[in-house]
């Protein structure tokens, strides 16, 4: 359903200067709706002669095309899994990670409603039509009020995949255009349970949910406490150089973290190593921790 | 006619005639008229084509789509996940329970804290029925997993092969050699899947037993009306305990080399009771909850425009001093310019949160199914609707009024018939073949209006629950004309989904056509025949 998404994005191009240098970014489209497009457009206005093409199909297709070679940065909102790295490195390739953010989903429900907390299962089960009244989970009785994003939405499937274990929503789920629409509808209806992105989750008349005990704070998505949060990261074939090595500083840099911030992400923070790292599988983790010999 | 060549003196227009390429100005004019509308004809058939030939092939694409649903052990899985979410809808029937009691306590005073703690002893035995069904929902979601991976495999490797197939016929070998193809073999691979029968088995054994068992220990309450619940509760699982032998038997006897019917790719669209995308599962494109939804919103907009712009009509043809119906008549057909957006914003902002408000009232709370939670709701859209659809109806109804001749009128009145009688019982009558096709077109208005059903209707695909009488007018729905614009901009061009929402276009299509068709024979069939 991702590659619904492949709109090949081509930011500009280099029309100063005569040398044109192209980045080639692919991947998850919850990085690639927004935030990179963003980043790109502001690290040209920097360096004028480079040029961009953007396509989001997907964490998975980032991946494998940072694994082929098609692309200079692979964008991912999941960790890269250990078969491909080692699919990497039967290309040759010395997979590097570096970490630009952390996104999370609240679950919100409206102000009135007496429970604050709820476990990842009934969370799962409220979503999935298991349970329909909010007496269930001992709440005021009433049937629960389901408001979901619509089909087209990044988010309708990174909840899917983090809270429902992939499985289907309910059919009485109600589809909404966007986030502001379910804050709303939950702020208004006391029966309401919704998620929104972080930035959402002070609406006024809206309550974030603690999801087996944990707040989505923005500590507890950056340790990936809470259940419903992830990492963005952005992937490279090898150690990063030349202009790619500058983009992605400068996506850590402080100006490139505001725009993180700005699309409603949460940026790193103090402590947060800001640099590629090389990915490991776990076993030379433990053996040594220095970055293996390219190929 | 004269042929002006022969006469050149006798036609006033001769002095301005011209000539372009030696053909003279009347036949380049028709030429002109004739030629645009031959193009919009031309266009009309164009779309016309287009529209079913790219929904045509969903039955095709559906047919495949339906044989990997059964090859690839999907089907599988889903007959086991039926009867798991029977298992749930039993826990939730045991939930309901549970909510009518805590509302019967809070109605005798108590806190919710204090009927939670009074109902502790039932929330052990629920629980202990709940957890009992963990096992199943796991196996399924384990099962489901290798399903629709060996699924998403296959189509992977099917995708590889068409694209080298693709490459090679193009001539680009080298190419088409690099494409590594991982072949699946679905016959060999299904069988991991159905391999897991005895596990299965003994799972759904162990279910029985549960179930057996929870039906023993169901709890003695002291409440009539609980114990009365419960006993329902009792016969239902003994029901969902006699259900297993036969489900065994499916699982046991369930073949993937099965053919799948033709007839089946039809009929899972006209009748399907699910619209699903985007599933990690299954999609499912079955028509009728969007079909029932757009149904529900246009009845409840015409229960309100037929009333109003009829009335109106025949208040301004019969009863209106003319001052008044040239001030009505404007009025009216200007709300037609409203810009369906703004309706649908309106109906958003203000009337949902108005509808809800008052139905939370304190002199409404006999309405049986008062105080509603959902604001955007097919009442809701069907109001607004109601709005668009009159102008439409109170126009034609009104020309179709004005059709009646004069002498009817003059008639009834010369018999001592006073004006009323003769609106009621002779104009109304005589323009009433013209009213209904007024009222059908007001349909054709309403079904096929997107935006305001899109932000008001509330979007939940499901076929309103009838269970609920009247109370049905307050349930979200989803309707064919808002799916189309909700999820064609993430559909991929020339798939499935693509296919099933330009197939919902040719169903609104039919509808039209049949509304129009149906409103032109009325009004022909009952045409006065004299003027």
């Amino acid at each position: 359903m991702k590659s619904i998404l492949a709109s090949i994005t081509l930011i500009g191009l280099a029309v100063t200067t005569l040398q044109a240098e192209k980045i080639v970014i692919k991947g998850s489209d919850t990085l690639g709706a927004k935030l990179v497009p963003q980043l790109a457009e502001q690290f040209r206005a920097d360096n004028p002669g480079v040029s961009f093409e953007i396509a989001a199909e997907g964490s998975a297709t980032g991946i494998a095309a940072v694994i082929d070679g098609t692309a200079d940065i692979g964008m991912s909102s999941r960790n890269i899994s250990k078969e491909e790295i080692s699919k990497a490195r039967l290309n040759g390739r010395d997979v590097y990670e570096t970490c630009i953010g952390y996104d999370g989903i609240a679950v919100i429900v409206n102000e009135n409603n007496p429970l604050s907390e709820l476990s990842a299962r009934q969370v799962e089960r409220i979503f999935t039509g298991d349970v329909s009244d909010w007496s269930a989970l001992r709440g005021n009785p009433g049937i629960i009020s389901i408001y979901t994003r619509n089909t087209s939405s990044g988010t309708y499937s990174s909840f899917k995949e983090l809270a429902m274990k992939k499985r289907d929503y309910a059919s009485s789920s109600q589809k909404m255009a966007g986030n502001e629409q379910i804050a709303a509808e939950v702020a208004k209806n006391p029966l309401g349970i919704g998620y929104v992105g972080l930035a959402y989750a002070e609406t006024p008349g809206v309550k974030v949910i603690k999801i087996n005990g944990v707040l989505p704070s923005e500590d507890a998505i950056r340790a990936l406490k809470y259940p419903y949060s992830r990492p963005l990261y952005l992937y490279t074939g090898s150690k990063a150089e030349g202009i790619t090595a500058k983009f992605l500083d400068f996506s850590l840099s402080e100006l490139g973290q505001k725009s993180v911030t700005k699309v409603h992400f949460i940026a790193l923070d103090a402590n947060s190593p800001k640099v590629s790292v090389p990915v490991k599988l776990i076993d030379e983790a433990k053996k040594s921790t220095e970055p293996l010999p390219a190929k | 006619m004269s042929d002006p060549s022969t006469k050149p003196n006798d036609n006033p227009f001769r002095s301005r005639r011209w000539h372009l390429f030696g053909v003279d100005s009347d036949r380049v004019i028709r030429t002109f008229f004739a030629g645009n509308a031959l193009v919009a004809i031309i266009i009309l058939v164009l779309i016309t084509i287009f529209l079913f030939k790219e929904g045509w092939g969903f039955f095709p694409q559906n047919y495949q789509n339906l044989k990997l649903y059964r090859q690839t052990g999907v089907e599988f899985v889903d007959v086991l996940k039926r009867h798991e979410e029977d298992f749930s809808a039993l826990n939730r029937f045991l939930n309901n329970i549970r909510t009518q009691e805590v509302q019967r306590h809070k109605d005798a005073g108590e806190t919710l804290a204090e009927a939670n703690e009074r109902l502790k002893p039932f929330d052990l035995y629920l629980t202990a029925f709940e957890e009992g069904g963990y096992d199943i929902t796991d196996l399924v979601n384990e099962l489901k997993t290798t399903a629709t991976e060996l699924r998403s495999r296959y189509e992977i490797y099917l995708n590889q092969a068409q694209l080298r197939s693709n490459l090679e016929k193009a001539g680009r070998t080298k190419e088409a050699a690099a494409i590594e193809l991982v072949p699946v073999d679905l016959v060999d691979e299904v069988k991991s899947i159905q391999d897991n029968l005895p596990r299965v088995i003994s799972t759904l054994g162990a279910l029985a037993a549960h179930v057996n068992q929870m039906q023993q220990t169901i709890p003695r309450e002291a409440d009539t009306a609980m114990t009365a619940r419960l006993e329902k509760f009792r016969s239902l699982l003994i029901q969902y305990e006699a259900s297993f032998p036969a489900l065994q038997q499916t699982l046991r006897s369930w073949d993937p080399q099965k053919p799948v019917s033709a007839y089946h790719a039809v009929t899972s669209f006209i009748f399907g009771r699910e619209w699903v995308t985007n599933s990690y599962i299954q999609d499912w494109y079955g028509i009728l909850p969007l079909f029932t939804g757009s149904l529900l919103v246009a009845l409840i907009a015409l229960c309100f425009a037929v009333p109003f712009g009829v009335a109106a009509a025949v208040y301004v043809n019969q009863i209106a001093a003319s001052a008044e119906a040239k001030l009505i008549k404007p009025y009216i057909e200007f709300i037609s310019a409203l810009p369906s957006v703004v309706v649908g914003f309106f109906g958003v902002a203000v009337f949902g949160e108005f509808v809800r408000y008052s139905s939370q009232a304190e002199w409404l709370s006999w309405v049986p199914f008062f105080p509603i939670s959902e604001r955007l709701n097919a009442f809701t859209a069907g109001c607004l609707l109601a709005l668009m659809a009159i102008p439409t109806i109170f126009t034609l109804a009104e020309d179709a009024l004005n059709n009646v001749p004069r002498s009817f009128k003059e008639a009834s009145l010369a018999l001592g018939a006073n004006r009323l009688q003769t609106t009621i019982r002779i104009i109304i009558p005589s323009a009433l073949s013209g009213i209904i096709s007024a009222i059908l077109l007001g349909f054709g208005r309403v079904i096929g209006e997107t935006m305001v059903v899109l932000l008001c209707a509330g979007n939940r695909i499901s076929i309103p629950d009838f269970t609920q009488g009247v109370g049905i007018v307050f349930q979200p729905v989803h309707t064919m004309t808002g799916i189309i614009a909700q999820e064609m901009g993430e559909v991929v061009r020339e798939g499935l989904h693509y296919r099933a929402l330009f197939l919902v276009g040719i169903v609104l299509f039919f509808i039209s056509l049949l509304v129009n068709f149906l409103a032109q024979k009325i009004v022909r069939r009952y045409k006065l025949g004299s003027n």
